[in-house]
């Protein structure tokens, strides 16, 4: 488990986060949502030790501040927003840059099955720099995946600390990456990825924790959480979500010309 | 892990550790074929191999054969080795660490230092007392100019480092300030400087491996030989910087403590080379451009490879400016820049996509 408590943040001056708690359990995928500027990936750099923050954050049970780092790079992969490349690396050698942390084995291997994983069998040999935005995003997953390749190691869960890891991907590779991150999390593995797409959200995840304003402002399973009040306060304008009969899979459709105070 | 065992997906493109790997055999024969050019190459007409015959038949060197093989070409050999390897593999290193493949060790402020002691041992070395110029000797200025790059790296360091956080940005901005004002320091003293100290300051500056000596390779080339082969175990880290620092660390590399030793270790193999044969220029730039291209970016072999070859061009480099003005030389400096700038220049442009070659 993951377990944030009392997580505050402050940039400057300015407080981002004010005493945030939040928690994501393994074998679930966790979405964090809510607006721009709302702390959403200040929460997870949060987590992920990238910035200062105060408070008290647990992976397993144990106080990052008391894992070493190769420790945590073991048990926790990180995809940040953007990632950038210097020098003209091809995508097999990024991906296997995730296979620092004590993975033993067959690395090429395990690189491209990554690969194949997020849809980029045959480009192992390609030049990163010449892919699109979208597949470079989906080669720096495979990356992050083979850091963590196993969901659990020692009866312990791994996690995928996921920011946006559709944001630039077409729908048919949103899918692809979102089953691969619910298969993560049936094998055992914790997978919390801050999301945008608030339908894509439903439809995956098991736990959704909105924040909005540096404050977490629900949390908990898609049905509860991602109703019309909750979504249309946070987001300050007006949302229905609605449940069509033949599954209960929920979705949400903004409403035209209509503000939350109208 | 096991899972993926037994997989076996080909690969399309050549896989370039296996080129890297083989570079390393052909840059090692490179490297020995032009260290033995070397030894055979100079002036005075002395013949390697009439002296290595006398030796496997027995007979007694010449008192001439044994001053210039043993007591000037050998020397020099491994100095120029040490030389162009530290000058490289700092080169690499820097890049590595700036995520820029036109970074070099200047950056972190060595040669400023290291220009300004030797300017303060050249202009005010006669000022010190007569029983420390006799200890020190020859090798004021290379001590000075050592002492000098040390300091201006370790200021620098202490400057960029706040909270245990070294920031790269800040070290390249404030190095740039060092440098003037170790500029403006070594400007007063060349104003004070006479006419005997003018003319050994300029040809300091162009470098040259004619001062080599067995003390001066006694002192330099394990702590230059430390440095590269310390280098070698930063591979994986600076691989993981290209990612960034935040990447970095989210794969387990302890990055400030990366920072700190490819600081130090670029701040003591550029000072000791510089120190021993002054400023030269383009093999830590060049070397590891040639080498990105030719077997990839990869740090793991990238090092390495840059030790072997930066070595093999600055004895090729020495061999030229030993040879092209015989019997007088020209410093190594000069050749190295007139070989080193088109490259660099072509570098440039084609980064910025002007040329396609």
């Amino acid at each position: 488990m993951i377990e944030a408590t009392n997580i505050k943040v402050k940039i400057g001056k300015a407080a981002i986060l004010h005493g945030v708690n939040f928690t994501a359990e393994p074998g679930k995928v966790t979405a964090i949502v809510g607006p721009n500027g709302s702390g959403k990936t200040t929460l997870l750099r949060a987590i992920t030790d990238e910035i200062p923050w105060s408070g008290q954050i647990k992976i397993n049970g144990k106080s990052i501040g008391d894992y070493k780092s190769w420790e945590l790079a073991a048990v926790r992969g990180v995809l940040p927003q953007a990632a950038t490349l210097a020098f003209p690396f091809t995508v097999i050698e990024v991906v296997r840059m995730g296979l620092t942390s004590g993975v033993h084995g067959n690395k090429d291997a395990l690189a491209t099955q990554a690969l194949a994983r997020v849809g980029l069998s045959g480009y192992e040999g390609r030049f990163f720099q010449e892919l699109s935005g979208g597949e470079q995003q989906r080669a720096h997953l495979a990356r992050v995946l083979c850091q963590v390749w196993e969901p659990v190691l020692n009866r312990q869960p791994r996690w995928l600390l996921l920011d946006e890891p559709v944001a630039s991907l077409d729908i048919g590779h949103q899918l692809l990456i979102m089953r691969c991150l619910q298969d993560y999390a049936k094998r055992g593995g914790g997978v919390i990825a801050v999301m945008h797409d608030l339908n894509l959200t439903a439809m995956v995840a098991d736990a959704v924790t909105i924040v909005a304003r540096g404050r977490v402002v629900a949390h908990g399973g898609v049905q509860d959480v991602l109703n019309d009040q909750a979504l249309s306060s946070a987001y300050d304008c007006t949302l229905r979500t609605n449940t069509p009969p033949i599954s209960d899979m929920r979705y949400v459709l903004p409403q035209a010309a209509e503000t939350a105070g109208a | 892990m096991t899972v993926a065992d037994n997989l076996t997906v080909p690969i399309q493109r050549e896989d370039r550790r296996v080129k890297a790997r083989r570079a390393h055999i052909w840059l090692a024969a490179l490297l020995a074929v032009t260290a033995i050019l070397s030894l055979a190459t100079g002036p005075t007409g002395t013949s390697l191999w009439g002296a290595l015959g006398k030796l496997i038949t027995g007979d007694e060197l010449t008192t001439m054969e044994r001053v210039v093989l043993w007591d000037i070409r050998l020397p020099r050999l491994i100095l120029g080795m040490a030389v162009g390897a530290s000058l490289a593999v700092s080169g690499a290193v820097m890049q590595g660490l700036f995520r820029n493949p036109l970074a070099d060790p200047g950056l972190v402020g060595v040669g400023a230092g290291a220009g300004l002691g030797a300017i303060v041992a050249i202009v005010l070395g006669a000022l010190l007392p007569i029983w420390l110029r006799d200890v020190v000797g020859n090798y004021l200025v290379s001590f000075s100019a050592f002492f000098g790059g040390w300091l201006s790296t370790i200021i620098l360091y202490r400057v960029s480092t706040r909270r245990g956080q070294t920031s790269v940005a800040t070290m390249l901005l404030a190095g740039i300030a060092l440098g003037a004002l170790a500029g403006a320091v070594s400007g007063i003293l060349v104003y004070m400087a006479d006419d005997q100290q003018l003319r050994d300051l300029t040809f300091w500056g162009m470098g040259s491996l004619a001062g080599a000596t067995w003390a001066k390779v006694v002192v330099a080339v394990p702590l230059i030989g430390i440095a590269v082969v310390a280098s070698f175990f930063l591979g994986q880290g600076l691989n993981g910087l290209a990612l960034g620092e935040a990447t970095a660390a989210h794969l387990g590399i302890p990055v400030q403590r990366l920072k700190s030793a490819a600081i130090m270790i670029v701040a003591g193999a550029t000072g000791a080379a510089v120190a021993v044969s002054g400023g030269i220029g383009f093999i830590g730039i060049v070397v590891p451009h040639l080498l990105r291209l030719a077997t990839g970016p990869d740090h793991d072999t990238l090092l390495p490879n840059a030790a072997l070859l930066g070595a093999t061009l600055l004895l090729g480099a020495d061999i030229i400016s030993r040879l092209i003005i015989a019997p007088a030389e020209l410093p190594i400096g000069i050749v190295t820049a007139v070989l080193g700038s088109p490259v660099f220049l072509w570098i440039l442009l084609r980064r910025r996509g002007l040329v396609e070659f």
